[in-house]
């Protein structure tokens, strides 16, 4: 069984808040670790419009399940920014090194995880951990 | 101008991926740092019923805003659902984000244009921790 621990602390001296916290990520609804991962690194233009950095499973077996995910923006230039979205729901707008770490339930087929870059090119990491993945049929030749 | 800093770690024995990062939260577009946040607030549930833990005009939309939220239980068969949802009593208008299991954490970035829901899994008690920052 794979461990992968996500920790967090979040720290303000000016406002009086410290916090931290940490979690093994697990298979859906057990404590047996996640053994699927991608990750990678890549950057979007303004250009590009919205662009799909992560399909949701065509599989409905893989849905509604036990996912997480992380993006960090690489960009350097504070003015450039990722909205993130939820298939066309936004859940916000990440700023130059900013990063983000949410679970992904994968709703359905389209319930993909979109970035648009703004202002200017973002550099981007990613990392998606999951319970399930169903290869896809291989196409005809 | 306050100051306010997150930091990640993440570690995997499923390949050797690692990440160490850290940001300071700021203002769109700017240097200068997010100046407000709600304090890290406590809520216990005894229902399944929606509840909405982010009101859209808490924040003003469309800009730096930030949500964390952990499922405080120890639990990995009970969760929160997490949902972008217009109202907490609403079957339609959702976008499900995903679900907490317990112990289990999340920070975004929030627009701000629809409210933020939790629903638990089960009527046993749960604990939710959460926390908004904003301009």
């Amino acid at each position: 069984m794979a461990i992968t621990t996500a920790t967090i602390d979040i720290t303000s001296t000016d406002l009086g808040i410290s916090l931290n916290a940490s979690t093994n990520l697990s298979k859906t609804g057990t404590s047996t670790g996640l053994e699927i991962m991608d990750a990678g690194y890549g950057e979007v233009t303004v250009a590009h419009s919205a662009k799909a950095l992560l399909e949701a499973s065509a599989v409905s077996g893989d849905r509604n399940t036990s996912n997480y995910f992380y993006l960090s923006n690489k960009a350097t230039d504070e003015t450039y920014y990722l909205i993130v979205k939820l298939h066309d729901t936004i859940v916000g707008r990440l700023s130059a090194g900013d990063w983000m770490f949410m679970p992904w339930n994968q709703s359905d087929d389209v319930a993909e995880v979109n970035i648009t870059a703004t202002n200017g090119t973002c550099a981007y990491e990613y990392a998606v951990f999951k319970s399930a993945y169903t290869l896809v049929d291989s196409t005809p030749a | 101008m306050a100051t306010i800093t997150a930091n990640i770690t993440l570690n995997t024995d499923i390949t050797n991926y690692s990440v160490s990062e850290s940001m300071t939260m700021r203002k769109l577009g700017s240097t200068s740092g997010l100046d407000n946040a709600t304090g890290i607030a406590l809520k216990k549930f005894t229902s399944t019923s929606a509840v909405t833990i982010v009101e859209q005009d808490e924040v003003t939309a469309s800009k730096a805003s930030k949500v964390y939220m952990r499922n405080s239980g120890s639990s990995k068969e009970d969760f929160f659902y997490v949902s972008i949802h217009v109202n907490s009593a609403a079957a339609t208008g959702t976008e499900t984000i995903g679900k907490l299991y317990g112990g289990d954490w999340m920070l975004i970035p929030y627009e701000g244009a629809i409210n933020l829901t939790v629903a638990p899994s089960t009527a046993s008690d749960m604990t939710l921790e959460y926390g908004l920052f904003y301009e």
